[in-house]
């Protein structure tokens, strides 16, 4: 849908209740069915972090012990292969969530049909009736149950967090620039051991915004700098979560849905969440402009991507589209003016290295993982992998969508869900591929006026959780 | 539904059968080879006459995609790569659930695979894997005795970004 569809419709007729009428048999049993989807995903989650607390799990990254007291509540050592059960489970249950939460928006209630589609009618909003406020209290708490247990348990999957914090620790406990050196320049340190080997040679990638956010938590030590971490994610998740929210409602969608799309979503709960992934940071940022944009605060919105984009460069997409739509220069100021003052603190505290993005970007790009589609289709067209001509077709193949989607902002499309399809090619024709990036596109989906945009990055999601299962099939033990 | 939005879902779902053939073409590839990869752990534990379980294989050494790998495990008890190390050089179709070891090396404790740690080079080993003063193992012999326990084969997994 390009444009906003009325959510008010007239009582259903005998033929509309007729055929509504396997939707309120489903109704009768939805809240048992929920409430067996909320268990499932709890008990997935309680299963890779009980089990992940033990040492020497496959899936789990060398790491200070910082959730031993869960041992002694039992579990097993986490395999890959219970992993991949539980994230599938975790992935069902989910969808079962999701098909409930639709289900409930559209359920006829007194004379009139709530629909999830967009409405500017503050009456018509979902989650404003008592039943949509028990609903909505369920969801919130399964949610902020859900990032309890992740945040008590260990670091999950990534190692990450220690690079951020191996990059904090050598600017400033040791005085060298994270810009010009990999965590290697400082063997001796502590945090050295539990970065991932591939990285140790590997300058940091971030933005100088985040660089600066995480050096207040380099003198705490390892284990005190870990928690910090973890609370920052925490942090950027609650606000992330929050203006989904406040934009699901504002746009007329059912808040409800939106937040359980995104805050029980699998991937952003145990790979994003888990691992302490600053791209929640970024995520916050960038539905903070998008909230701006909408109460037309445009400069402000502006310097806000900028921000985003100073702790991870991908957010910057979003900037040409909010421009086209908002068809004004302010959002183009506030940009230019935070990336002034970006850019000035960066060159003040890392010197020309630390505003040198491109250059960084440029050497991700050249990075192959094996989760990556491209990589897929190169097996499929039966090379070994990914070559460089490979690389410049993807990027060629991105500018054309780039542009097709700025064509269509600039006529009028919904300038969100033009980000949300930029940040999802981006991931799509990415050599690079990891779970938290699909997660990018994931807030502006739920939130966007193009629910195709929501359907394509859910199923690009199954498509990366069933690229997990061979371990399964044929589990190397 | 407008006509650029019809040409736009066509080419979506297009897109989308494509990547989802792909996944799948995949995962059936990524099964095969770790089929390939249990049979390598099992030759690594019948040559040795030990269940061990801390074992680590590399693909990349023998040749990317050539399908011969390098299994490694400890000679004798103790935490990954804690203990002197042997690596068997397999590669051959698996036949009763297991392939053909056409040689190995022995590491010292707590390295990794680099070609300068390599000695008591044996069998039909590339031209290249090993030093050339690595021919005989100092103080080690082949399957020296190794039993213990171990939690599993090491993780390649995890990125960065």
């Amino acid at each position: 849908m390009d444009g906003a569809v009325g959510a008010s419709a007239p009582a259903p007729t005998r033929g509309r209740r007729a055929s509504l009428r396997p939707d309120a048999a489903l109704g009768r049993w939805a809240p048992a069915l929920a409430l067996l989807c909320g268990l499932v995903v709890v008990a997935a989650t309680v299963e890779i972090v009980l089990d992940g607390a033990l040492d020497h799990s496959p899936v789990i990254p060398k790491s200070p012990q910082i959730a031993g007291w869960l041992t002694s509540l039992g579990g097993e050592q986490l395999s890959q292969r219970v992993f991949v059960i539980a994230i599938l489970s975790f992935s069902a249950a989910y969808a079962g969530l999701l098909a409930l939460a639709r289900i409930r928006a559209r359920a006829p209630v007194g004379d009139r049909t709530i629909s999830d589609r967009p409405s500017d009618r503050p009456s018509d909003r979902p989650a404003d009736r008592p039943a949509d406020r028990k609903s909505a209290r369920w969801a919130i708490g399964l949610v902020a149950l859900l990032h309890l247990i992740v945040f008590v348990g260990p670091v999950l999957i990534s190692t990450d967090v220690f690079s951020y914090i191996a990059y904090a620790r050598m600017g400033v406990v040791h005085g060298i620039n994270p810009y010009l050196h990999g965590p290697a320049a400082i063997a001796g340190d502590p945090v050295y051991r539990y970065v991932g080997k591939d990285w140790l040679k590997v300058a940091t990638a971030y933005g100088p915004l985040y660089t600066l956010l995480s050096y207040p938590l380099a003198p705490l030590g390892v284990v005190g700098a870990l928690w910090g971490m973890k609370v920052y994610a925490l942090l950027a998740s609650f606000v992330t979560l929050l203006l989904t929210w406040l934009l699901a409602r504002r746009r007329g969608l059912d808040p409800v849905f939106a937040l359980l799309a995104v805050g029980a979503n699998p991937l952003y709960v145990i790979y994003g969440f888990g691992g302490a992934h600053n791209d929640l940071i970024m995520l916050a940022l960038m539905m903070g402009a998008v909230a701006l944009t909408l109460s037309d605060r445009d400069v402000a919105a502006g310097a806000v991507v900028v921000a985003g984009a100073l702790v991870k460069a991908t957010v910057g997409v979003l900037l040409p589209f909010m421009i086209l739509s908002r068809r004004r220069v302010a959002p183009l100021l506030g940009a230019l003016g935070a990336l002034a003052l970006g850019a000035l603190a960066g060159y003040a505290a890392f010197g020309s290295h630390g505003i040198d993005v491109v250059s960084a970007l440029n050497r991700d790009a050249a990075f192959v993982s094996t989760d990556s589609f491209p990589n897929e289709l190169a097996h499929l067209a039966g090379k070994p992998g990914v070559f460089p001509v490979d690389h410049d077709l993807l990027k060629g193949a991105l500018v054309l969508i780039v542009l097709h989607l700025l064509w269509r902002t600039w006529r009028g499309y919904d300038w969100v869900a033009a980000s949300g399809w930029a940040l999802l090619a981006i991931a799509v024709t990415s050599t690079w591929l990891l779970a938290w990036y699909i997660l990018w596109p994931l807030p502006l989906a739920v939130v966007s006026r193009d629910r195709r945009l929501l359907a394509a990055t859910l199923f690009v999601q199954g498509l990366f959780v069933v690229h997990q299962t061979p371990p399964i099939f044929a589990p190397v033990r | 539904m407008s006509r650029v939005r019809l040409v736009e879902t066509t080419v979506l779902v297009l897109a989308g059968l494509l990547l989802a053939t792909a996944t799948v073409d995949d995962v059936v590839r990524q099964t095969h080879i770790n089929q390939r990869l249990i049979a390598d752990l099992r030759t690594w534990r019948a040559r040795t006459g030990h269940d061990y379980h801390n074992l680590w294989i590399d693909q990349i050494v023998l040749g990317e995609g050539t399908e011969r790998e390098v299994v490694c495990g400890n000679t004798s008890p103790g935490a990954p790569k804690a203990k002197i190390q042997l690596c068997l050089a397999v590669w051959g179709p698996v036949r009763d659930g297991r392939r053909v070891v056409h040689g190995g090396w022995y590491l010292p404790p707590g390295v990794e695979d680099a070609r300068k740690d390599r000695y008591g080079c044996f069998g039909d080993v590339p031209r290249g894997i090993c030093p050339s003063s690595a021919s005989t193992a100092p103080g080690t012999g082949r399957g020296a005795a190794p039993t213990g326990s171990g939690s599993g084969l090491e993780s390649r997994r995890g990125g960065h970004g």
